[in-house]
Protein backbone atom coordinates (compact mmCIF):
# COMPACT_ATOMS: atom_id res chain seq x y z
CA UNK A 1 0.00 0.00 0.00
CA UNK A 2 1.80 3.73 -0.92
CA UNK A 3 1.49 6.03 1.93
CA UNK A 4 -1.65 8.12 1.36
CA UNK A 5 -4.14 4.65 1.22
CA UNK A 6 -2.43 2.77 4.80
CA UNK A 7 -3.39 6.64 6.14
CA UNK A 8 -6.84 6.06 4.84
CA UNK A 9 -6.92 2.83 5.62
CA UNK A 10 -5.25 3.81 9.52
CA UNK A 11 -8.24 6.55 9.19
CA UNK A 12 -10.82 4.13 8.34
CA UNK A 13 -9.85 1.52 10.68
CA UNK A 14 -9.71 4.46 13.86
CA UNK A 15 -13.29 5.52 12.27
CA UNK A 16 -14.64 1.95 12.83
CA UNK A 17 -12.91 1.77 16.16
CA UNK A 18 -14.32 4.52 17.66
CA UNK A 19 -17.98 4.41 15.66
CA UNK A 20 -20.83 4.45 18.76
CA UNK A 21 -22.45 1.93 17.53
CA UNK A 22 -21.82 -2.02 18.16
CA UNK A 23 -21.49 -3.07 14.63
CA UNK A 24 -20.72 -7.15 13.78
CA UNK A 25 -20.25 -9.08 10.52
CA UNK A 26 -20.94 -13.33 10.96
CA UNK A 27 -21.39 -16.30 8.89
CA UNK A 28 -24.15 -17.96 8.97
CA UNK A 29 -23.52 -20.07 11.81
CA UNK A 30 -23.34 -16.96 13.55
CA UNK A 31 -19.14 -17.15 13.73
CA UNK A 32 -18.01 -13.53 14.01
CA UNK A 33 -15.82 -12.43 11.13
CA UNK A 34 -15.77 -8.68 11.96
CA UNK A 35 -16.30 -6.73 14.99
CA UNK A 36 -16.04 -3.42 16.35
CA UNK A 37 -15.08 -2.60 19.59
CA UNK A 38 -18.26 -0.62 20.84
CA UNK A 39 -19.84 -3.96 19.91
CA UNK A 40 -17.00 -6.27 21.85
CA UNK A 41 -17.92 -3.64 24.83
CA UNK A 42 -21.47 -4.67 24.85
CA UNK A 43 -21.34 -8.05 23.88
CA UNK A 44 -18.39 -9.44 26.69
CA UNK A 45 -20.23 -9.09 29.75
CA UNK A 46 -22.93 -11.00 28.22
CA UNK A 47 -20.78 -14.12 26.40
CA UNK A 48 -20.82 -17.62 28.73
CA UNK A 49 -18.10 -18.41 27.35
CA UNK A 50 -15.72 -15.22 27.88
CA UNK A 51 -15.47 -15.50 24.54
CA UNK A 52 -16.62 -13.58 21.19
CA UNK A 53 -16.16 -16.42 18.47
CA UNK A 54 -20.00 -16.86 17.93
CA UNK A 55 -22.67 -14.00 17.79
CA UNK A 56 -25.29 -16.73 18.89
CA UNK A 57 -23.49 -17.70 21.75
CA UNK A 58 -22.87 -14.60 23.04
CA UNK A 59 -26.13 -13.86 22.89
CA UNK A 60 -27.54 -16.66 24.05
CA UNK A 61 -28.84 -16.01 27.68
CA UNK A 62 -30.86 -13.04 26.55
CA UNK A 63 -32.10 -14.25 23.13
CA UNK A 64 -31.95 -17.86 23.03
CA UNK A 65 -33.87 -18.00 19.69
CA UNK A 66 -31.51 -16.15 17.72
CA UNK A 67 -30.10 -18.68 15.89
CA UNK A 68 -33.34 -19.98 15.04
CA UNK A 69 -34.59 -16.82 13.96
CA UNK A 70 -32.33 -16.61 11.83
CA UNK A 71 -32.62 -20.46 10.13
CA UNK A 72 -36.15 -19.72 10.24
CA UNK A 73 -35.86 -16.50 7.58
CA UNK A 74 -37.36 -17.33 4.37
CA UNK A 75 -35.57 -14.65 2.42
CA UNK A 76 -31.89 -14.71 0.71
CA UNK A 77 -31.51 -11.12 2.18
CA UNK A 78 -33.36 -8.74 4.49
CA UNK A 79 -33.93 -7.57 8.21
CA UNK A 80 -34.37 -10.75 10.54
CA UNK A 81 -35.00 -8.64 13.52
CA UNK A 82 -35.37 -4.67 13.61
CA UNK A 83 -34.11 -2.87 17.00
CA UNK A 84 -35.44 -5.71 19.33
CA UNK A 85 -35.05 -4.57 22.49
CA UNK A 86 -33.27 -7.04 25.15
CA UNK A 87 -33.02 -5.71 28.36
CA UNK A 88 -29.59 -7.00 29.96
CA UNK A 89 -28.13 -6.67 33.46
CA UNK A 90 -24.40 -6.69 34.12
CA UNK A 91 -22.27 -5.71 36.63
CA UNK A 92 -20.65 -7.55 39.86
CA UNK A 93 -22.59 -9.15 41.91
CA UNK A 94 -24.51 -6.50 44.41
CA UNK A 95 -23.84 -3.84 41.66
CA UNK A 96 -26.07 -4.83 39.10
CA UNK A 97 -26.67 -2.60 36.31
CA UNK A 98 -29.72 -3.26 33.81
CA UNK A 99 -29.05 -2.05 30.43
CA UNK A 100 -31.23 -2.45 27.32
CA UNK A 101 -29.35 -3.60 23.91
CA UNK A 102 -31.19 -2.96 20.52
CA UNK A 103 -30.40 -5.64 18.26
CA UNK A 104 -31.11 -5.10 14.71
CA UNK A 105 -29.89 -7.99 12.21
CA UNK A 106 -29.48 -8.47 8.35
CA UNK A 107 -28.94 -11.21 6.44
CA UNK A 108 -26.74 -9.81 3.88
CA UNK A 109 -26.76 -13.24 1.87
CA UNK A 110 -26.80 -16.70 2.00
CA UNK A 111 -23.55 -17.04 3.76
CA UNK A 112 -23.67 -13.62 6.04
CA UNK A 113 -24.86 -11.78 8.64
CA UNK A 114 -24.30 -7.93 9.93
CA UNK A 115 -25.84 -7.11 13.21
CA UNK A 116 -26.17 -3.33 14.81
CA UNK A 117 -26.27 -3.42 18.49
CA UNK A 118 -26.64 -0.07 20.51
CA UNK A 119 -27.41 0.63 23.99
CA UNK A 120 -30.70 2.32 24.62
CA UNK A 121 -30.57 2.67 27.92
CA UNK A 122 -31.14 5.73 28.35
CA UNK A 123 -34.20 6.39 25.31
CA UNK A 124 -35.78 3.51 27.87
CA UNK A 125 -35.69 5.11 30.58
CA UNK A 126 -37.10 8.38 28.69
CA UNK A 127 -39.88 6.28 27.54
CA UNK A 128 -40.86 5.24 30.63
CA UNK A 129 -40.77 8.68 32.81
CA UNK A 130 -42.54 9.56 29.67
CA UNK A 131 -44.92 7.33 30.32
CA UNK A 132 -45.30 8.12 34.35
CA UNK A 133 -45.98 11.66 33.12
CA UNK A 134 -48.93 10.13 30.85
CA UNK A 135 -50.10 8.42 34.31
CA UNK A 136 -50.23 11.59 35.61
CA UNK A 137 -52.05 13.17 33.28
CA UNK A 138 -54.68 10.52 33.30
CA UNK A 139 -55.42 10.91 36.79
CA UNK A 140 -56.46 14.38 36.41
CA UNK A 141 -57.89 13.92 33.47
CA UNK A 142 -60.41 11.40 35.24
CA UNK A 143 -61.61 13.89 37.70
CA UNK A 144 -60.87 16.38 39.67
CA UNK A 145 -60.44 15.00 43.46
CA UNK A 146 -56.83 15.00 45.19
CA UNK A 147 -54.84 11.92 44.36
CA UNK A 148 -51.34 10.50 45.79
CA UNK A 149 -48.84 9.31 43.17
CA UNK A 150 -46.74 6.66 44.24
CA UNK A 151 -43.75 4.67 42.50
CA UNK A 152 -43.32 1.12 43.48
CA UNK A 153 -40.16 -1.03 43.01
CA UNK A 154 -40.91 -4.76 41.84
CA UNK A 155 -41.53 -5.92 45.57
CA UNK A 156 -43.93 -2.92 45.82
CA UNK A 157 -42.63 -0.91 47.52
CA UNK A 158 -42.25 2.48 47.81
CA UNK A 159 -39.73 4.21 46.09
CA UNK A 160 -39.73 7.51 46.51
CA UNK A 161 -41.42 10.79 48.28
CA UNK A 162 -43.81 13.45 46.91
CA UNK A 163 -46.32 15.72 48.54
CA UNK A 164 -49.31 14.07 47.31
CA UNK A 165 -48.23 10.96 49.30
CA UNK A 166 -48.21 12.76 52.49
CA UNK A 167 -52.03 14.98 51.39
CA UNK A 168 -53.85 11.52 50.82
CA UNK A 169 -52.51 9.58 53.41
CA UNK A 170 -51.07 11.70 55.93
CA UNK A 171 -47.78 9.41 56.35
CA UNK A 172 -44.77 11.22 56.34
CA UNK A 173 -41.35 10.51 53.81
CA UNK A 174 -39.84 7.83 57.16
CA UNK A 175 -43.32 6.01 57.22
CA UNK A 176 -43.34 5.38 53.75
CA UNK A 177 -40.07 4.93 51.90
CA UNK A 178 -39.14 1.26 51.58
CA UNK A 179 -42.56 -0.26 52.79
CA UNK A 180 -44.90 -2.28 50.88
CA UNK A 181 -47.76 -0.86 49.60
CA UNK A 182 -49.85 -2.64 52.06
CA UNK A 183 -49.15 -0.26 54.16
CA UNK A 184 -52.17 2.25 52.73
CA UNK A 185 -54.76 -0.19 53.35
CA UNK A 186 -56.12 -1.69 56.69
CA UNK A 187 -54.22 -3.94 58.48
CA UNK A 188 -55.75 -7.63 57.00
CA UNK A 189 -56.45 -6.51 54.01
CA UNK A 190 -54.07 -7.05 52.05
CA UNK A 191 -51.25 -9.68 51.97
CA UNK A 192 -48.08 -9.32 50.74
CA UNK A 193 -48.61 -12.13 48.31
CA UNK A 194 -51.18 -10.02 47.33
CA UNK A 195 -49.53 -6.84 46.40
CA UNK A 196 -47.16 -9.26 44.06
CA UNK A 197 -50.39 -10.67 42.67
CA UNK A 198 -51.52 -7.38 41.63
CA UNK A 199 -48.48 -6.37 40.28
CA UNK A 200 -48.18 -9.41 38.38
CA UNK A 201 -51.78 -8.14 36.93
CA UNK A 202 -50.57 -4.95 36.22
CA UNK A 203 -47.65 -6.55 34.32
CA UNK A 204 -50.42 -8.76 32.37
CA UNK A 205 -53.11 -6.44 31.55
CA UNK A 206 -51.42 -2.64 31.50
CA UNK A 207 -53.28 -1.95 34.65
CA UNK A 208 -54.49 -2.97 37.85
CA UNK A 209 -57.33 -1.27 39.35
CA UNK A 210 -59.75 -1.44 42.93
CA UNK A 211 -61.62 0.48 44.82
CA UNK A 212 -61.90 -0.08 48.85
CA UNK A 213 -61.21 0.89 52.16
CA UNK A 214 -57.90 2.60 52.60
CA UNK A 215 -56.19 3.99 56.06
CA UNK A 216 -54.61 7.09 56.73
CA UNK A 217 -51.45 7.92 59.42
CA UNK A 218 -54.07 8.51 61.93
CA UNK A 219 -55.99 4.84 61.28
CA UNK A 220 -58.97 7.24 59.70
CA UNK A 221 -60.21 5.56 57.08
CA UNK A 222 -61.49 6.30 53.62
CA UNK A 223 -62.85 4.77 50.48
CA UNK A 224 -59.80 4.98 47.71
CA UNK A 225 -59.49 3.83 44.24
CA UNK A 226 -56.44 2.84 43.53
CA UNK A 227 -55.01 2.21 40.15
CA UNK A 228 -51.58 0.13 39.75
CA UNK A 229 -50.07 1.16 35.88
CA UNK A 230 -46.60 -1.04 35.01
CA UNK A 231 -43.88 1.71 33.92
CA UNK A 232 -41.69 -1.08 32.63
CA UNK A 233 -42.28 -2.49 29.08
CA UNK A 234 -44.61 -5.45 28.87
CA UNK A 235 -41.70 -7.77 27.62
CA UNK A 236 -38.99 -6.28 30.08
CA UNK A 237 -37.66 -9.56 31.36
CA UNK A 238 -35.97 -8.54 34.09
CA UNK A 239 -38.24 -8.63 37.11
CA UNK A 240 -36.33 -6.57 39.51
CA UNK A 241 -35.70 -3.92 37.23
CA UNK A 242 -39.56 -3.54 37.33
CA UNK A 243 -41.42 -0.37 38.55
CA UNK A 244 -45.13 0.65 38.68
CA UNK A 245 -47.31 3.52 40.19
CA UNK A 246 -49.68 3.49 42.02
CA UNK A 247 -51.79 6.45 42.31
CA UNK A 248 -54.26 6.53 45.17
CA UNK A 249 -57.87 8.61 45.14
CA UNK A 250 -59.67 9.57 47.83
CA UNK A 251 -63.34 8.73 46.24
CA UNK A 252 -65.21 8.45 50.01
CA UNK A 253 -68.61 10.58 48.32
CA UNK A 254 -68.65 7.93 45.90
CA UNK A 255 -68.15 5.18 48.25
CA UNK A 256 -72.14 4.49 49.04
CA UNK A 257 -72.84 4.38 45.15
CA UNK A 258 -69.83 1.84 44.56
CA UNK A 259 -71.02 0.23 47.49
CA UNK A 260 -74.54 -0.11 46.84
CA UNK A 261 -73.89 -1.30 42.93
CA UNK A 262 -71.41 -3.96 44.39
CA UNK A 263 -73.97 -5.40 46.95
CA UNK A 264 -76.51 -5.19 44.34
CA UNK A 265 -74.77 -7.27 42.13
CA UNK A 266 -72.53 -9.55 44.45
CA UNK A 267 -73.67 -9.87 47.96
CA UNK A 268 -76.43 -12.40 48.94
CA UNK A 269 -79.15 -9.62 50.67
CA UNK A 270 -80.24 -11.98 53.61
CA UNK A 271 -76.25 -11.88 55.07
CA UNK A 272 -74.48 -9.00 52.93
CA UNK A 273 -71.80 -11.94 52.72
CA UNK A 274 -70.45 -12.53 48.54
CA UNK A 275 -72.77 -14.50 46.79
CA UNK A 276 -72.62 -17.80 45.39
CA UNK A 277 -72.23 -15.89 41.80
CA UNK A 278 -68.94 -13.73 42.70
CA UNK A 279 -67.53 -16.38 45.64
CA UNK A 280 -66.97 -18.23 42.11
CA UNK A 281 -65.60 -15.18 40.13
CA UNK A 282 -63.47 -14.73 43.18
CA UNK A 283 -62.39 -18.05 43.45
CA UNK A 284 -61.52 -18.05 40.00
CA UNK A 285 -58.99 -15.39 40.13
CA UNK A 286 -57.25 -17.09 43.14
CA UNK A 287 -56.90 -20.37 41.21
CA UNK A 288 -55.31 -18.27 38.62
CA UNK A 289 -52.68 -17.02 41.17
CA UNK A 290 -52.52 -20.51 42.69
CA UNK A 291 -51.79 -21.91 39.39
CA UNK A 292 -49.19 -19.36 38.18
CA UNK A 293 -47.33 -19.58 41.51
CA UNK A 294 -48.32 -21.79 43.92
CA UNK A 295 -49.19 -20.88 47.83
CA UNK A 296 -50.93 -21.65 50.96
CA UNK A 297 -54.48 -21.09 50.05
CA UNK A 298 -57.35 -22.82 52.11
CA UNK A 299 -60.93 -23.39 51.89
CA UNK A 300 -63.70 -23.32 55.05
CA UNK A 301 -66.95 -24.67 54.85
CA UNK A 302 -69.45 -24.30 57.22
CA UNK A 303 -72.86 -25.25 57.78
CA UNK A 304 -75.30 -24.46 60.98
CA UNK A 305 -75.83 -27.53 62.85
CA UNK A 306 -79.92 -28.26 62.63
CA UNK A 307 -80.38 -25.52 60.94
CA UNK A 308 -84.14 -27.06 59.96
CA UNK A 309 -85.01 -27.91 63.80
CA UNK A 310 -84.67 -24.16 64.39
CA UNK A 311 -86.73 -23.21 61.70
CA UNK A 312 -89.16 -25.69 62.82
CA UNK A 313 -88.98 -24.68 66.22
CA UNK A 314 -88.63 -21.03 66.31
CA UNK A 315 -89.88 -19.90 63.00
CA UNK A 316 -87.90 -18.51 59.84
CA UNK A 317 -87.74 -15.29 60.63
CA UNK A 318 -85.42 -16.75 63.64
CA UNK A 319 -83.62 -18.81 61.18
CA UNK A 320 -83.08 -15.40 59.23
CA UNK A 321 -81.88 -14.50 62.54
CA UNK A 322 -79.25 -16.85 63.11
CA UNK A 323 -77.93 -16.51 59.53
CA UNK A 324 -77.09 -13.03 60.10
CA UNK A 325 -75.89 -13.76 63.36
CA UNK A 326 -73.14 -16.87 61.52
CA UNK A 327 -72.32 -13.95 58.90
CA UNK A 328 -71.73 -11.41 61.28
CA UNK A 329 -69.63 -13.61 63.19
CA UNK A 330 -67.72 -14.56 60.08
CA UNK A 331 -66.59 -11.24 59.28
CA UNK A 332 -65.81 -10.48 62.66
CA UNK A 333 -63.47 -13.40 62.78
CA UNK A 334 -61.79 -13.59 59.56
CA UNK A 335 -59.67 -11.48 57.93
CA UNK A 336 -60.45 -9.03 55.37
CA UNK A 337 -58.51 -10.27 52.22
CA UNK A 338 -60.63 -13.74 53.03
CA UNK A 339 -63.60 -13.97 50.57
CA UNK A 340 -66.69 -15.07 52.77
CA UNK A 341 -69.56 -15.96 51.11
CA UNK A 342 -73.33 -17.51 51.86
CA UNK A 343 -72.97 -20.83 49.76
CA UNK A 344 -76.53 -21.72 49.65
CA UNK A 345 -79.04 -22.43 52.73
CA UNK A 346 -77.46 -23.11 55.69
CA UNK A 347 -73.57 -23.27 54.17
CA UNK A 348 -71.22 -20.83 54.22
CA UNK A 349 -67.65 -20.96 52.62
CA UNK A 350 -64.47 -19.20 53.43
CA UNK A 351 -61.72 -19.09 50.57
CA UNK A 352 -58.45 -18.03 52.78
CA UNK A 353 -55.64 -16.67 50.71
CA UNK A 354 -51.57 -17.31 52.09
CA UNK A 355 -53.12 -19.70 54.84
CA UNK A 356 -52.16 -22.80 55.75
CA UNK A 357 -54.41 -26.04 56.44
CA UNK A 358 -53.26 -25.73 60.43
CA UNK A 359 -54.09 -21.43 59.99
CA UNK A 360 -57.67 -22.45 58.31
CA UNK A 361 -58.05 -24.93 61.46
CA UNK A 362 -57.27 -22.14 63.90
CA UNK A 363 -59.62 -19.88 62.55
CA UNK A 364 -62.73 -22.01 62.23
CA UNK A 365 -62.19 -23.35 65.54
CA UNK A 366 -61.99 -19.67 66.71
CA UNK A 367 -65.15 -19.08 64.53
CA UNK A 368 -67.03 -22.42 66.25
CA UNK A 369 -66.04 -21.27 69.73
CA UNK A 370 -67.46 -18.02 69.63
CA UNK A 371 -70.87 -18.75 68.11
CA UNK A 372 -71.31 -21.82 70.66
CA UNK A 373 -70.86 -19.38 73.48
CA UNK A 374 -73.21 -16.34 72.15
CA UNK A 375 -77.03 -16.58 71.35
CA UNK A 376 -79.45 -14.77 69.05
CA UNK A 377 -82.11 -12.66 70.35
CA UNK A 378 -85.30 -13.13 68.44
CA UNK A 379 -88.37 -12.19 69.55
CA UNK A 380 -87.61 -12.07 73.15
CA UNK A 381 -85.81 -15.62 72.86
CA UNK A 382 -82.44 -16.70 73.10
CA UNK A 383 -81.82 -18.88 70.35
CA UNK A 384 -78.36 -20.98 70.57
CA UNK A 385 -76.88 -22.67 67.55
CA UNK A 386 -73.82 -24.13 67.18
CA UNK A 387 -71.46 -24.91 63.71
CA UNK A 388 -69.54 -27.81 61.78
CA UNK A 389 -66.78 -26.88 59.36
CA UNK A 390 -64.74 -28.38 57.27
CA UNK A 391 -61.28 -27.76 56.21
CA UNK A 392 -58.75 -28.15 53.09
CA UNK A 393 -56.13 -26.78 51.12
CA UNK A 394 -54.84 -26.78 47.95
CA UNK A 395 -51.66 -28.97 47.15
CA UNK A 396 -50.47 -30.66 43.93
CA UNK A 397 -53.11 -33.60 44.67
CA UNK A 398 -56.00 -31.17 43.96
CA UNK A 399 -56.85 -31.05 40.29
CA UNK A 400 -59.10 -28.00 40.87
CA UNK A 401 -61.50 -25.90 43.03
CA UNK A 402 -64.22 -28.67 42.83
CA UNK A 403 -61.58 -30.86 44.22
CA UNK A 404 -60.90 -28.66 46.63
CA UNK A 405 -64.60 -28.22 47.93
CA UNK A 406 -65.08 -32.04 47.64
CA UNK A 407 -62.52 -32.04 50.07
CA UNK A 408 -63.92 -29.39 52.59
CA UNK A 409 -66.96 -31.06 52.12
CA UNK A 410 -65.67 -34.33 53.22
CA UNK A 411 -63.88 -32.95 56.17
CA UNK A 412 -67.66 -30.75 57.26
CA UNK A 413 -69.36 -34.19 56.56
CA UNK A 414 -66.72 -35.84 59.48
CA UNK A 415 -67.01 -32.67 61.21
CA UNK A 416 -71.34 -33.62 61.34
CA UNK A 417 -70.66 -37.64 61.89
CA UNK A 418 -68.50 -36.69 64.75
CA UNK A 419 -70.65 -35.04 66.81
CA UNK A 420 -71.36 -31.13 65.51
CA UNK A 421 -69.83 -28.46 67.05
CA UNK A 422 -66.79 -28.76 66.07
CA UNK A 423 -63.65 -28.68 62.85
CA UNK A 424 -62.24 -31.24 60.90
CA UNK A 425 -59.58 -31.33 58.53
CA UNK A 426 -59.88 -32.84 55.53
CA UNK A 427 -57.24 -35.76 55.96
CA UNK A 428 -56.54 -38.39 53.23
CA UNK A 429 -58.73 -41.11 54.95
CA UNK A 430 -62.12 -38.73 54.51
CA UNK A 431 -61.71 -39.74 51.34
CA UNK A 432 -63.16 -43.54 51.30
CA UNK A 433 -65.45 -42.78 54.54
CA UNK A 434 -67.08 -40.01 52.41
CA UNK A 435 -68.36 -42.23 50.45
CA UNK A 436 -72.14 -41.70 51.22
CA UNK B 1 20.29 -5.15 25.10
CA UNK B 2 19.57 -5.12 29.00
CA UNK B 3 18.16 -7.77 31.51
CA UNK B 4 14.63 -6.16 31.81
CA UNK B 5 13.82 -6.85 28.37
CA UNK B 6 13.51 -10.80 29.97
CA UNK B 7 10.34 -9.57 31.97
CA UNK B 8 7.39 -11.44 31.35
CA UNK B 9 3.88 -10.44 31.04
CA UNK B 10 3.22 -11.52 34.11
CA UNK B 11 6.36 -10.45 36.17
CA UNK B 12 5.65 -9.28 39.33
CA UNK B 13 7.75 -6.08 39.37
CA UNK B 14 5.93 -5.42 36.17
CA UNK B 15 4.89 -1.80 37.43
CA UNK B 16 8.42 -0.56 38.48
CA UNK B 17 9.78 -1.64 35.30
CA UNK B 18 7.24 0.20 33.15
CA UNK B 19 7.03 3.81 35.15
CA UNK B 20 10.85 3.69 34.37
CA UNK B 21 11.34 2.09 31.22
CA UNK B 22 11.96 4.30 27.71
CA UNK B 23 9.95 4.48 24.78
CA UNK B 24 12.41 2.21 23.18
CA UNK B 25 12.19 0.00 26.11
CA UNK B 26 8.58 -0.77 26.19
CA UNK B 27 8.81 -1.05 22.18
CA UNK B 28 10.96 -3.65 22.67
CA UNK B 29 8.68 -5.87 24.69
CA UNK B 30 6.40 -8.43 23.10
CA UNK B 31 2.92 -7.50 24.54
CA UNK B 32 1.16 -5.05 24.15
CA UNK B 33 1.41 -1.59 26.70
CA UNK B 34 -1.19 1.21 27.07
CA UNK B 35 -0.07 3.35 29.93
CA UNK B 36 -2.96 6.18 30.60
CA UNK B 37 -2.88 9.29 33.28
CA UNK B 38 -5.51 9.79 36.29
CA UNK B 39 -8.20 11.29 32.87
CA UNK B 40 -7.78 7.95 31.32
CA UNK B 41 -5.96 9.93 28.40
CA UNK B 42 -3.21 7.58 27.02
CA UNK B 43 0.21 8.47 27.58
CA UNK B 44 2.18 5.93 26.30
CA UNK B 45 1.66 3.18 23.52
CA UNK B 46 4.16 0.66 22.56
CA UNK B 47 5.10 -1.01 19.17
CA UNK B 48 3.27 -4.35 20.08
CA UNK B 49 0.28 -2.79 20.42
CA UNK B 50 0.42 -0.05 17.93
CA UNK B 51 1.03 -2.73 14.99
CA UNK B 52 -1.75 -5.30 16.33
CA UNK B 53 -4.53 -2.63 16.47
CA UNK B 54 -3.14 -0.70 13.65
CA UNK B 55 -3.24 2.72 14.87
CA UNK B 56 0.22 4.57 15.17
CA UNK B 57 0.77 6.41 18.16
CA UNK B 58 0.28 9.49 17.31
CA UNK B 59 -3.37 8.82 16.38
CA UNK B 60 -3.71 7.44 19.97
CA UNK B 61 -1.43 9.32 22.40
CA UNK B 62 -3.35 12.36 24.16
CA UNK B 63 -6.62 10.58 23.17
CA UNK B 64 -9.26 8.79 25.89
CA UNK B 65 -8.74 5.09 25.99
CA UNK B 66 -12.11 4.09 26.78
CA UNK B 67 -14.00 6.04 24.54
CA UNK B 68 -11.43 7.11 21.24
CA UNK B 69 -8.79 4.09 21.93
CA UNK B 70 -10.77 0.89 22.85
CA UNK B 71 -14.16 1.49 23.62
CA UNK B 72 -14.26 -2.19 23.74
CA UNK B 73 -12.92 -2.24 27.21
CA UNK B 74 -15.37 0.57 28.52
CA UNK B 75 -17.05 -1.53 30.69
CA UNK B 76 -17.33 -3.19 34.20
CA UNK B 77 -14.77 -5.21 33.35
CA UNK B 78 -12.05 -3.26 32.68
CA UNK B 79 -13.02 0.74 32.63
CA UNK B 80 -14.57 -0.07 35.51
CA UNK B 81 -12.32 -1.61 37.72
CA UNK B 82 -9.99 1.36 37.47
CA UNK B 83 -12.03 3.33 38.07
CA UNK B 84 -12.86 1.52 41.49
CA UNK B 85 -8.93 1.16 42.20
CA UNK B 86 -9.04 5.00 41.94
CA UNK B 87 -11.83 5.89 44.07
CA UNK B 88 -10.54 3.44 46.49
CA UNK B 89 -6.83 4.89 46.31
CA UNK B 90 -6.17 0.79 46.40
CA UNK B 91 -3.65 -1.06 44.15
CA UNK B 92 -4.91 -3.03 41.10
CA UNK B 93 -3.63 -6.19 39.16
CA UNK B 94 -5.50 -7.99 37.90
CA UNK B 95 -5.62 -10.24 34.75
CA UNK B 96 -8.21 -11.06 32.81
CA UNK B 97 -9.60 -13.04 29.67
CA UNK B 98 -10.91 -10.61 27.26
CA UNK B 99 -11.36 -10.24 23.59
CA UNK B 100 -10.18 -7.53 21.24
CA UNK B 101 -11.49 -6.12 18.39
CA UNK B 102 -7.48 -5.67 16.65
CA UNK B 103 -9.01 -4.46 13.30
CA UNK B 104 -11.98 -5.65 13.42
CA UNK B 105 -11.06 -9.08 14.09
CA UNK B 106 -11.93 -10.87 17.52
CA UNK B 107 -8.73 -11.95 19.17
CA UNK B 108 -8.75 -13.56 22.33
CA UNK B 109 -6.06 -11.83 24.55
CA UNK B 110 -5.20 -11.89 28.72
CA UNK B 111 -5.44 -8.15 29.94
CA UNK B 112 -3.09 -7.39 32.72
CA UNK B 113 -4.80 -4.17 34.31
CA UNK B 114 -2.21 -2.12 36.71
CA UNK B 115 -2.52 1.16 39.17
CA UNK B 116 -1.43 2.16 41.97
CA UNK B 117 -2.08 5.01 44.26
CA UNK B 118 0.86 7.37 43.79
CA UNK B 119 2.03 6.74 40.71
CA UNK B 120 1.10 9.26 37.43
CA UNK B 121 0.24 6.47 35.25
CA UNK B 122 -1.83 3.08 35.34
CA UNK B 123 -0.99 0.59 32.54
CA UNK B 124 -3.49 -1.94 30.34
CA UNK B 125 -1.45 -4.54 29.05
CA UNK B 126 -2.32 -6.60 26.32
CA UNK B 127 -0.78 -10.63 25.54
CA UNK B 128 -2.41 -12.13 22.95
CA UNK B 129 -3.37 -15.93 23.86
CA UNK B 130 -2.17 -18.69 21.06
Amino acid sequence: MSAPVEEEYEALLQFMYMAPIGLVQTLADGEITMINPLCAQLLMPLSPDGQLANLFTALEAVVPDLRQRVQDFPDVHGTVCDALQVPIATGQPGRRQSQVLALTLLKLDAERLMAVISDVTQSVRRDRELRQSQAWINTLAIGLTDYALVSLDHHGCVQDWNPSIARITGFTEDQVIGRSLSMFYPEDAISEQRVLDRLHEADRTGWSLDEGWCVRADAGRYWGSCLIAPLHDRDDALTDEHAYSLIIRDVSDRREAAEALLKAVSCDHLTGLLNRRAFVEAVELEMQRWARFPRPLSLVMIDADHFKRINDQYGHAAGDAVLRHLAAGMTATFRAMDVLARFGGEEFVVLLPDTTLEGAEIVAQRLCQLLASQAVEVGGQAVRYTISAGVATMDADVSDFDALMQRADEALYAAKAGGRNRVERWQPALQSAAVR
Amino acid sequence: MNTEQTLSFSNAALFDYLDRASDAELDSLDFGVIGMDDATQVRRYNRFESAAAGLSPDRVIGHALFTVVAPCMNNFMVAQRFEDAQQDGSVLDDTIDYVLTLRMRPVKVKLRLLARPGSDLRYVLVHRQT
